[in-house]
């Protein structure tokens, strides 16, 4: 990123406003999570003043304390942990062996499934909400982790098929060949050579598949109300009641559940960008 | 792509003398490719291929789970209740506002953001990570963090309105403001997905373009609206119309924000689907509502798939 | 080594001592409660159950914070058929509901022909409300009613009487505002915001009109009764009376306020007497509570709130479920709950028991309100129902539309639910 390409040379130039540019830029990005973290260290009493404080002034932290008391924090953490494991895991699986088929066999009709793959990555979750709720009633699953596993598979399959179809049809057949030559089945050929050499392939693909999971809010409200199996988007609502909307223990559980996502992406960053830009799709 | 010299390099070992389970394990190319997809095939199959056709079919029946009355065949009775819904009108309405504000409010901002991040920063990171982080924030978490900005007494966007000599806003009890600071919510988190997929546009163009019209005493701004946006249209264009999609399916920002208040003025059609189906159990009638929302996103996928084509 | 006749005889003997002890085996009954009605005392009234019944064990579950919330968590538990929850409670506004969906067991078989007598001992509303077609489906937990919260020390100061009408309301607040001259202090604060509470608060007016929204199962809108409803409430926003923002405010809100020593007149339920008089509280023994005034010409009248206990008929425990909520919806429970819990009794008696006027002196006060508080229409479309009046109560307290705009858009759908 921020290559001292051309085409910013055409806009912008002079460092005084190149700084100023930067501050603006991270303020943009940041500024949202950095008032939810300061709000989060604020008290109540320190909350209603008026003009509103913008540093705490005593930093406190009651409200995560309280975020862990009041509702089952630890458990929305573990489910959608869990959760988005589990699909990322699957959507890997099921992902690597059709993008492989897309890949590197002949298949009639490619173009036609590739197609349909796009076609589902824009599919409108929400308009099957009636006919998903009731498949998973009639198979016992409300209320159960596999009730969005199984949907948030689809939702990332699409996305994840096609980074790695890309990531295969890179990777030279000799190699592949050779192994095949050396008595591997091609399916051995698969796993011991084309899925370590696409290992930053699947490795983006499997970033992804676990920030759509994670984020997903609407199944997870509709399919699991049991507040112990609530995932951390939808548990986090819960902590406004009848009796409160208690806005710094909602800030810290909204930091609580920023913070992993955050490393994920602080570590990853290169690989999510390039995943992101090369066909990886989320609005 | 595959030719189909390279892969029959392969020479196939299914000799004599193997015996059944390696056949298995070594089938055909045909039988392994069909066999490589069927998992795929099949989740698709059960999650979305199934339940589109009992999704029609439920639209056309009177299924009410609160009625305790067993389905029964209604023929277009639901789709006729629709037309003169007034809330379904408004919600469509509004569902189609929030696409046509914020689609073209993303790009803009997205533009504005990528160019800015394309300067030559000493430190990258930082600036990697402030476009990505919106876009990995949970969009229910964007509206409650929003939601808590734009509050009228307590929020950041008052006091620097107050701060700067205007008088604040109660955002969310007319419908006009409140349908702002959700466009607004919706842009910011938005748009630095556009502003990624731009930026990355935005590398691959050649350096010798600029150079050539500089000597041809092109101005930054000639530059930019000859060179530059031309060249970003390809990519601009898909991040568009997956944008729009999604934009149609509004859901999380709004139900988080206001719950569609004042009123029914911020509902969107994905929130009275919603509704419908989880609060009144009237699938019959949240069945119409969704083939509807499912027939103008399809209409929009169909637009996105020609233009994925045309771009080779 | 064992032979294997001893194995034999030894097994037959465990098979034994397992039948035997599944015979004796203890009934699990799972019940829902509400988190917001006091769940840590409930336990102490199930713990006095399980004492007496020691093959019964009983666990609490919770979902939710809100009325809403906890019918959507409900919701997905009986679409699912779900067998999990044996007994939960429900808003009063419900139990016709889930009658209708056939989620919940009539009482009439263990009650068998002294269901009449055994219902009458409730207070009328809250038989009524549990009865449908002639069917018990479920029994009353605890009452609750909308009361006024006033201002005691600011109306002496000022010498007046609490307000019999809303036009009093309206003059007392302005007349004490204006010369308290205290920018934070609010005329009247009630509920606005798109919650449950403000289908009471379009209710109540329209009530003390003599006018019914549904009778018989058919809507019986009354539309320019509706509009003054609806144009009562904006004239309060409007004079100044209520805050700008009422269309902001939910039930807690009120309550908040008010205790802050912010607001002069609050609609509110039972509950926030209690904290009221906390210790926490700028305005304990400054409040005084009364029946809530009526519109020109018209009677007074409340909102019936209160909760009931159903059994589920997913249930597995069908029996010993019902035999538990026959306790919990006893005379001696509903004492245990206004002493410890302070929820109003489901009892005409119990509010006359001199444990419970020592405890909650102000239910003597609380009776009558409770008595003459009128239930929300019953329809198994209520969550419809209920969602166009909050709405529409909601956009026009915004200025979103105007109440007569309102009221014709309220009675257009209320049509199209209740057709």
């Amino acid at each position: 990123m921020s290559h001292d390409t051309p085409a910013n040379r055409s806009l912008f130039s002079g460092k005084p406003l190149r700084i100023l540019i930067g501050f603006v830029l991270v303020m943009n990005g940041m500024f949202p999570a950095l008032w939810i973290l300061f709000t989060s260290l604020k008290t109540e009493t320190e909350l209603t003043l008026k003009p509103i404080t913008w540093l705490p002034h005593a930093p406190t932290i009651a409200n995560y304390l309280r975020a862990f008391t009041d509702q089952p924090l630890l458990l929305f953490l573990f489910n959608s942990f869990m959760v988005a494991l589990l699909s990322t895991a699957l959507t890997l699986f099921v992902s690597v062996l059709a993008a492989y088929a897309l890949a590197r066999l002949h298949i009639r009709g490619r173009d036609l499934i590739l197609s349909a793959i796009i076609a589902v990555s824009t599919f409108p979750l929400v308009t099957l909400l009636v006919p998903l709720f009731e498949i998973m009633r009639a198979l016992n699953l409300l209320n159960t982790w596999i009730a969005l596993i199984l949907p948030y598979t689809v939702l990332s399959l699409p996305v994840c098929t096609l980074i790695l179809v890309s990531f295969f049809e890179g990777i030279p057949r000799d190699l592949e060949n050779s192994a095949m030559i050396d008595g591997c089945t091609r399916l051995g050929a698969l796993f011991k050579v084309v899925v370590p050499l696409a290992a930053p392939g699947v490795f983006t693909a499997g970033i992804l598949a676990f920030v759509n999971s994670w984020d997903e809010f609407l199944l997870a409200l509709s399919f699991n109300s049991n507040p112990m199996l609530r995932t951390l988007p939808v548990g986090i609502t819960l902590y406004q009641g009848e009796f409160a909307f208690p806005w710094p223990v909602i800030s810290a559980a909204l930091v609580v559940g920023i913070v992993p996502v955050a490393v994920l992406i602080v570590i990853f960053q290169e690989r999510v960008v390039s995943g992101l830009t090369s066909g990886g799709i989320k609005g | 792509m595959a030719t189909a010299s390279e892969t029959t390099l392969v020479t196939p070992r299914n000799e004599s003398g193997t015996k059944w389970w390696t056949r298995f394990l070594d089938p055909s190319e045909r039988t392994l490719a069909l066999l490589l997809l069927l998992p795929a095939a099949l989740l698709l199959a059960l999650i979305i291929v199934y339940p589109v056709c009992r999704l029609v079919w439920t639209s056309f029946q009177n299924l009410s789970l609160t009625s305790g009355a067993p389905a029964a065949f209604a023929g277009l009775e639901n789709y006729a209740l629709m037309l003169d819904d007034p809330v379904f009108w408004e919600t469509t309405w509004n569902t189609v506002l929030i696409t046509l504000i914020t689609v073209p409010g993303a790009l803009l901002v997205g533009l504005a953001l990528a160019l800015m991040a394309n300067l030559p920063f000493k430190r990258k990171w930082p600036v990697r990570l402030s476009l990505l982080i919106p876009w990995a924030l949970p969009l229910s978490f964007a509206g409650l963090i929003f939601a808590w900005f734009f509050h009228s007494e307590y929020g950041v966007v008052n006091d620097v309105l107050g701060r700067l000599g205007f008088e604040g806003v109660i955002w969310f009890n007319s419908a006009r403001w409140a349908f702002a600071a959700i466009c607004l919510t919706i842009i910011w988190k938005t748009s630095s997905f556009m502003a990624l997929i731009i930026l990355a546009g935005l590398q691959t163009i050649p350096r010798s373009l600029y150079e050539a019209a500089e000597v041809d005493g092109a101005g930054r701004l000639r530059q930019f609206f000859e060179i530059t946006l031309p060249l970003l249209k390809a990519s601009i264009v898909v991040a568009l119309i997956f944008r729009t999609i999604t934009a149609l399916q509004t859901f999380d920002i709004p139900f988080t924000m206001t719950r569609g208040g004042p009123g029914t003025s911020t509902a969107t059609l994905a929130m009275y689907i919603h509704q419908n189906t989880v609060d009144f159990l009237d699938l019959g009638y949240g069945s119409a509502l969704a083939v509807v929302m499912f027939a103008l996103s399809m209409g929009v996928t169909a637009v996105y798939l020609r233009m994925i084509r045309a771009k080779g | 080594m064992m032979s294997k006749k001893t194995m034999k005889l030894l097994l037959a003997g465990a098979a034994l001592t397992l039948t035997a002890s599944a015979a004796m085996a203890q009934t699990n009954l799972r019940v829902f409660v509400s988190s917001q009605h006091r769940p840590d005392v409930w336990r102490k009234a199930f713990d006095m159950y399980e004492a007496k019944n020691p093959n019964v064990k009983v666990t609490i579950e919770t979902g939710g914070n809100t009325s809403e919330a906890q019918a959507q968590y409900l919701n997905t538990v009986m679409t699912a058929k779900d067998s999990s929850l044996d007994v939960m409670i429900l808003d009063v506004i419900r139990p016709a509901q889930y009658a209708a969906a056939g989620w919940t067991v009539p009482f009439n078989d263990v009650l068998g022909a002294d269901a009449d007598s055994y219902m009458k001992r409730y207070l009328p509303a809250y038989a009524e409300a549990n009865t449908v077609d002639g069917k018990v489906v479920a029994l009353p937990a605890f009452a609750d009613a909308m009361f006024l919260y006033y201002r005691k020390d600011l109306l002496e100061k000022h010498g007046i009487q609490p307000p019999q009408t809303w036009d009093e309301l309206a003059v007392a607040a302005k007349k004490v505002t204006e010369s308290e001259k205290d920018p934070n202090l609010q005329g009247l604060s009630f509920q606005g915001k798109a919650i449950e509470g403000a289908v009471c608060t379009f209710l109540l007016p329209y009530w003390s009109m003599g006018r019914q929204l549904v009778s018989n199962g058919k809507l019986s809108f009354d539309k320019e009764a509706a509009v003054k409803s609806l144009k009562l409430w904006k004239d309060f926003v409007d004079q100044g009376v209520a805050k700008k923002n009422i269309a902001e405010v939910a039930t807690d809100d009120t309550r908040k306020e008010f205790q802050a020593g912010n607001v002069l007149f609050a609609v509110n339920w039972s509950y926030a007497w209690g904290q009221f008089q906390g210790a926490e509280s700028a305005v304990k023994d400054k409040v005084g509570v009364v029946k809530l005034p009526a519109v020109q010409g018209g009677q007074p009248a409340s909102c019936l709130g209160g909760w009931e206990w159903g059994v589920s008929a997913y249930s597995n425990n069908k029996t010993e479920a019902q035999k538990f909520v026959q306790y919990l919806s006893s005379p001696e429970t509903s004492e245990f709950m206004a002493i410890n819990a302070a929820l109003l009794p489901q009892f005409p008696d119990v509010y006359t028991d001199a444990d419970v006027t020592k405890a909650v002196p102000w239910f003597a006060n609380a009776r009558p309100v409770v008595e003459t508080a009128k239930a929300r229409p019953v329809t198994p479309r209520y969550n419809e129902v209920s969602d166009i009046i909050r709405t529409t109560v909601n956009a026009v307290l915004a200025g979103q539309s105007t109440p007569e705009d309102g009221a014709t858009q309220m009675e257009g759908r209320l049509r199209r639910v209740l057709r």
